[in-house]
């Protein structure tokens, strides 16, 4: 080291430093250099520290659940999820949900898992390449084929909760002879077709259970895979039998009530003094309205009440029905959670519901009310038939069109075969994935596109 | 005062058998160890607490208010749709109004405002959007007075204006999201007002520091002022004075910029709240990326304290004899 500069020279000259350990001292610039270094890395450090936190994982899910169902499955299904898992869950549910899955899918940015109801659009969308096979994601025990019927050896969906749609409700106190009288009255039948984006489905739904009951599964199963015509004698005849029942182009009054009052107000009037109506074709989610937990709702099966009924224990059911679209690791978790017993029993209780996994029915002692125990066994009965809602199980397309065409028609039956027609023309289109298999017993499982 | 006038007031042990440090390198290494330590503390506090309103004001500038305005004008225009759709037949207005609702969607959604979550709520919209579209055109196609065109025009109504899965309803939740995004972002909050107040008192005890070392050479040695610390002094004021300034102009145009998104806003009123939040957050980008000069300056800081007092500690470094 250079000797000091000569100008202030202290008082004091520098201590002699001959001893081991006093060696010069390196150049501070290199410590200076850094000491900045880290200062510059500390801050960067810092910010990008404050930046990530708060991330993590996130997992969207898009479903047609809203208002009380949508904070529900928040509180029972989601939440713990969250909790257990630490995976952030970004829901979305809407009445639109098909129109905005569609606008999803085409955009390139579709949810990680979607619930949708319908078998038919998630099959479309299988054949499309779109949803990611579940093989492995399920618990062994499964959910029976007619549940999650396979497509080309693999399975796409399974349900979170399922319903049975062949029953019509009632307040208690109800005889079988008042019920009998009131279902020949138009006035006593508790309908509401709006729906916002999906009104028109509570139509679908009686035309299908009046075919099912009147002509059986397998006429119900050739009109669900597109191979029955809609001008046929049996669907035709399917469409006048609830015509007539709920009064189709009669009472402007009572047309206009059905048409305008939305699906989930339909039992309003059962709560009235007197009376607004007495009966109600719906599904078993229903009983969790209001209405009918106010009126004490009982169900009896539709086959009682429709004329003509023949079928022998046909039910037709309906599922929450999940799939996987993207791949990713919370993705697949929360398949594998919503897939197991513990969330399917959240989830059904809570929605008045049904899990149709073996692994998730609750032990007999906590199984609630009568009716709750006798849907649970009808649905889980291995000696009935379950048919799948058939609009839900049809394209996309058809099931729309089938949806609007019972709303003109309960404002104009006399359109009933300009409607016919046109479903018809839709039905015999290019590129349609029919579903083949439907009911309970199919011997011809997956799906076939039209050519 | 000559150098060799300067006293010797003590010597310290250095714990070492036949070495001894003089007085005055001891209070050398003291200062500059603290004017160092002092440096770097002042440019985190300051780098952090500038991050902390700066790091906000560009995406304020570029998303989240472009965003709120883009859903109030989604809103307003859907208002102005829903008032068109009762019309006897299908009118350009309605038309447009669809148009300009899915218009504003879509740049709210350019934005990328929420993430994934706000990407996905608003392509729920866009979705509901083309429905309630649709529900009106199949209404405004029947008859006026019949009970379809009834029928379609409530499907439509409920589309827009049902509680909570509404459009309406979802479009005024994502805007609460994003005003109580705009509110954060612009907060000044408990934070801050301690990184400042830490802030200035660093930026305080270093001038303090470097005029009582200033002073201390000046006693012990030939030289008036010491140019290193003078400068290093100089650059303290002007750095610290120009983070402040530049803080103080960021933080009033995004106060305005709040102020202004958390009334409602409707018609015109959006247009006059685009242009003055535009005018409000001009060159906060600029200074946000002045944000680096925070820790060049830092380092200048350090290294003209460190040139200051160099030249006096190896005066009195110790050498073997």
């Amino acid at each position: 080291m250079s000797a000091p500069y000569t100008g202030p020279a202290p008082a004091s000259a520098p201590t002699p430093a001959g001893t081991p350990g006093a060696a010069p001292r390196r150049p501070r610039a290199r410590t200076l250099t850094v000491l900045a270094g880290c200062l510059v890395l500390l801050a960067a450090g810092l910010v990008a520290g404050v930046r990530a936190l708060g991330q993590e994982p996130t997992v969207t899910l898009l479903a047609n659940w809203t208002g009380t169902d949508e904070r529900n499955l928040r509180a029972t299904v989601l939440d713990p999820f969250a909790r257990t898992h630490h995976v952030h869950v970004d829901y979305q549910g809407s009445s639109a949900e098909s129109q905005v899955l569609g606008a999803d899918v085409e955009a390139g940015t579709p949810p990680d898992v979607v619930v949708l109801t319908g078998p038919g659009e998630l099959a479309d969308y299988a054949r499309q390449g779109q949803l990611k096979p579940l093989d492995g994601l399920l618990p062994q025990a499964g959910f029976g084929a007619s549940w999650t019927t396979p497509l080309d050896g693999h399975v796409y969906w399974f349900p979170l909760k399922a319903d049975l749609k062949s029953i019509v409700w009632y307040p208690g106190g109800t005889s079988a002879r008042q019920r009998a009288a009131a279902a020949r009255q138009p006035g006593q039948w508790c309908l509401g077709m709006g729906s916002g984006a999906t009104s028109g489905w509570p139509g679908t739904d009686w035309i299908e259970d009046i075919l099912l009951q009147r002509y059986g599964p397998d006429t119900y199963q050739r009109w669900a895979r597109g191979e029955l015509p809609w001008r046929s004698a049996e669907v035709k005849g399917a469409w006048t039998a609830w015509g007539r029942l709920v009064g189709a182009g009669g009472d402007p009054a009572l047309v206009r009530r059905a048409l305008k009052t939305p699906y989930q107000d339909a039992a309003e009037p059962v709560t009235r003094t007197p009376r607004g109506c007495t009966l109600e074709h719906q599904a078993s989610f229903i009983r969790n309205q209001d209405s009918w937990k106010r009126a004490d709702g009982r169900y009896e099966p539709s086959a009682r009440l429709i004329p003509g009924a023949k079928a022998d224990d046909a039910w037709e059911v309906s599922g929450d029905l999940v799939a996987l679209l993207h791949d990713t690791s919370p993705a697949r978790a929360l398949i594998r959670y919503l897939a197991s017993a513990a969330a399917q029993r959240a989830w059904s209780a809570r929605e008045s519901g049904f899990s149709v996994s073996p692994d998730a029915q609750p032990a007999p002692a906590a199984r609630g009310a009568d009716w709750h125990r006798s849907l649970a066994a009808t649905l889980l009965d291995d000696r009935a038939v379950h048919c799948f809602d058939a609009s839900d199980a049809m394209p996309p397309s058809v099931r729309d069109a089938f949806a609007e065409a019972t709303i003109e028609y309960l404002a104009h039956p006399d359109h009933l075969d300009t409607l016919l027609t046109n479903l018809d023309s839709l039905r015999l289109a290019h590129g349609l994935t029919w579903l083949q298999s439907v009911c309970d017993h199919a011997d011809a499982p997956g799906g076939r596109e039209t050519p | 005062m000559t150098p060799a006038s300067v006293p010797v007031t003590s010597r310290h042990d250095t714990g070492r058998p036949g070495v001894r440090v003089s007085g005055t390198a001891h209070d050398l290494a003291v200062r500059h160890r603290l004017l160092l330590v002092l440096s770097g503390l002042l440019t985190l506090c300051l780098f952090l607490s500038y991050e902390g309103v700066h790091g906000d004001a560009d995406p304020l500038r570029t998303a989240s208010a472009p965003a709120v305005l883009s859903l109030d004008t989604a809103l307003y225009a859907l208002d102005e749709a829903q008032r068109d759709a009762g019309a006897a037949a299908p009118t350009s207005d309605f038309q447009k109004q669809i148009s300009v609702a899915a218009q504003s969607l879509a740049a709210a959604a350019g934005d990328d405002v929420g993430g994934p979550a706000g990407r996905q709520a608003l392509q729920t919209v866009a979705g509901l959007i083309t429905v309630y579209a649709v529900k009106v055109q199949q209404a405004q196609l029947q008859p006026a007075g019949s009970v379809l065109r009834e029928a379609y025009l409530s499907y439509a109504t409920s589309v827009l204006t049902d509680d909570g899965s509404g459009i309406r309803a979802r479009l005024t939740a994502l805007r609460s999201q994003l005003r109580a995004t705009v509110r954060r972002q612009s907060a000044f909050g408990p934070l801050l007002w301690c990184g400042w107040t830490l802030t200035l008192l660093l930026a305080l005890v270093l001038a303090a520091a470097l005029l009582e070392t200033q002073l201390f050479l000046r006693r012990r040695f030939r030289r008036r002022f010491n140019r290193g610390l003078l400068a290093a002094g100089g650059l303290l004021v002007a750095w610290v004075a120009t983070a402040l300034l530049f803080t103080a102009w960021t933080h009033r145009g995004m106060a305005h910029t709040r102020a202004l998104l958390d009334r409602p806003l409707s018609g015109p009123l959006i247009t006059d709240a685009g242009r003055h939040t535009a005018s409000y957050l001009a060159h906060t980008g600029f200074r946000a990326s002045a944000a680096v000069w925070i820790l060049i300056g830092g380092v200048l800081l350090m290294a003209l304290a460190e040139t200051g007092l160099r030249r006096h500690i190896d005066d009195y470094r110790f050498r073997p004899r």
